[in-house]
């Protein structure tokens, strides 16, 4: 499990893509996704993740998205194998692309976007400080959080849980021993850290000022631009060019696996 | 018997965290486990019950190899009470945390019942028997912990950092309890940073220092080894520590003191030589 979270964390790197605002690349996340919504055809979904892994090779970060794949393969062999049941394969091959291109355009963002400069992007999208701050905090913990759900299990382990034991209710009931307590230790912390950040004068000062400013630059708005006209080109080759001029498109764009 | 024989482990390749290690615990023995932060212990410890299996080498408990026995196998024969209680306890009420592992182990329900009943009392907790286990004080859920992990009766006991957090009436009830558990012929495997626990606690002392094993013998030899001690950044006892910085002036003075008794002896004697 915790291999698929390898690319949503944010590693230290000095690159173009770790250079850039955070918003511009939140925008691009999202426009990224948004495209992948778009398609249930093999083609263009490969044309997208391309595009997504030149940005997260321009990130430096090709390998941490592939250990995260690898993570993935389970989930994306129980999709494939769910969806072939009741659809043809090509169809249940472009969920799976589909769903990649969903983690690749998320992870982009979080492997390149320290989680404080995430939260100064939402103060300047206006997400009032309080939201922010408790967005960021949240992002901080799944590590902590991550660890602690491996010391809960030995825990359990050691007094003879056995997670793969029963039938399929009884395995997820099997859980219980390790949720409870993360539940629990999760909450306490809560309480703890809530202490620690007003005896250090949290929310004082209803205006906050912060050390660094964030600053759109040139490419930060070269990058947004050029997003928005792919997303743009996208909502015309989709929803205009089929009625107004029909074979703009190749046939090779709707490629898919002969019915079997 | 538990041996380790010349166990490596790795969680990344090429990054070990235990290098080489070779041991052997015998039944009744009250081992030690001292060494600086991320020296390996809690990895070493880990390995008793299966929960790690060495990279190389091989580890075997009353001739079970780890390797081959699953975790919950080797959960009747090793007891594990981790550093802090919230991470294992969950149930309803303290009787159901104490029956989960006797459930899992599928002792019959009578057994079940009776060893409830008969742990929580030796852990002075009957009285909140149908409470949650949240509402208890720490040092109570500390108990808890060691009822719900003891009832098992396994025959191999490791204390992760038992003494943390913990008030001196509290670290004198687990010494008790550790010496009534000594007598019945089990082992013991304390891992601890607090050396003047566990030169009252244990008759064996084994050293990890970057994963290797740098002193495995007796208290007194490995605490009044001062360049060993400081290679392992280990700081021996306050006593041993004063009778050292006493012998500066005194050279007749014992340097391998490590408990109250030796001490007070040793400065009567020098006192009585004086007059």
């Amino acid at each position: 499990m915790s291999a698929i979270l390898e690319a949503f964390r944010f590693k230290r790197k000095d690159s173009f893509m770790h250079r850039l605002d955070p918003r511009t690349t939140l925008y691009m996340a999202v426009g990224f996704s948004i495209l992948g919504m778009f398609f249930i055809e093999i083609v263009p979904l490969l044309m997208i993740l391309g595009l997504i892994l030149l940005f997260i090779a321009l990130a430096r970060s090709l390998r941490q998205w592939t250990r995260s794949l690898r993570g993935l393969a389970v989930l994306a062999v129980f999709i494939l194998v769910i969806n072939t049941l009741y659809a043809p394969l090509s169809l249940a091959i472009s969920t799976v692309l589909r769903l990649i291109v969903l983690m690749s355009a998320f992870s982009l963002f979080f492997l390149t976007v320290h989680p404080d400069d995430f939260a100064l992007a939402l103060v300047k999208l206006h997400v009032p400080y309080d939201f922010a701050f408790a967005f960021s905090m949240a992002v901080r913990y799944v590590p902590t959080i991550a660890t602690e759900t491996e010391t809960i299990r030995d825990a359990q382990m050691s007094r003879g849980l056995e997670l793969e034991r029963g039938n399929l209710i009884r395995k997820v009931r099997n859980y219980l021993p390790i949720l409870i307590p993360i539940i629990v230790s999760s909450i306490r912390r809560a309480l703890q850290v809530a202490e620690s950040l007003e005896s250090r004068a949290f929310g004082a000062t209803p205006k906050r000022t912060s050390l660094h400013e964030l600053r759109l630059r040139k490419r930060d708005v070269a990058l947004m631009v050029f997003t928005t006209f792919i997303v743009g080109l996208t909502l015309y080759v989709v929803f205009v060019a089929p009625v107004s001029c029909p074979g703009l498109l190749p046939d090779w764009f709707h490629w898919a696996l002969p019915p079997m | 018997m538990i041996i380790f024989e010349n166990v490596w482990f790795s969680y990344t390749p090429g990054f070990p965290v235990l290098r080489d290690v070779s041991l052997q615990i015998a039944p009744g023995e009250v081992v030690g486990l001292m060494g600086e932060n991320g020296a390996g212990k809690t990895t070493l410890v880990k390995h008793i019950n299966g929960l790690l299996k060495p990279t190389q080498g091989a580890v075997y408990v009353d001739g079970m190899n780890t390797r081959l026995t699953s975790t919950a196998t080797l959960a009747r024969k090793v007891g594990f009470v981790f550093q802090n209680a919230d991470h294992q306890l969950f149930a309803d009420t303290l009787e159901d945390e104490v029956a989960f592992a006797l459930h899992n182990l599928r002792f019959p329900k009578g057994e079940i019942k009776r060893r409830v009943a008969r742990y929580l009392k030796l852990f002075d907790l009957t009285r909140y028997r149908g409470q949650s286990p949240f509402l208890l004080s720490g040092g109570e859920r500390k108990r808890l912990a060691l009822a719900s992990v003891l009832c098992v009766q396994p025959s191999v006991l490791i204390l992760d950092e038992p003494t943390q957090a913990q008030d001196a009436n509290q670290k004198r009830v687990l010494l008790e309890f550790m010496d009534s558990f000594r007598r019945s012929n089990h082992t013991l495997l304390l891992v601890t940073h607090d050396v003047e626990f566990a030169v009252q606690a244990v008759d064996r002392l084994l050293i990890l220092s970057q994963g290797r094993l740098l002193a495995d013998g007796k208290p007194r030899e490995i605490l009044s080894n001062p360049s060993l001690l400081h290679r392992a950044r280990l700081l021996p006892p306050q006593l041993t520590q004063f009778a050292h910085q006493l012998g500066q002036y005194v050279p007749t003075f014992p340097k391998d003191i490590i408990s109250l008794r030796e001490a007070v002896t040793a400065v009567n004697r020098l006192l009585s030589a004086k007059k």
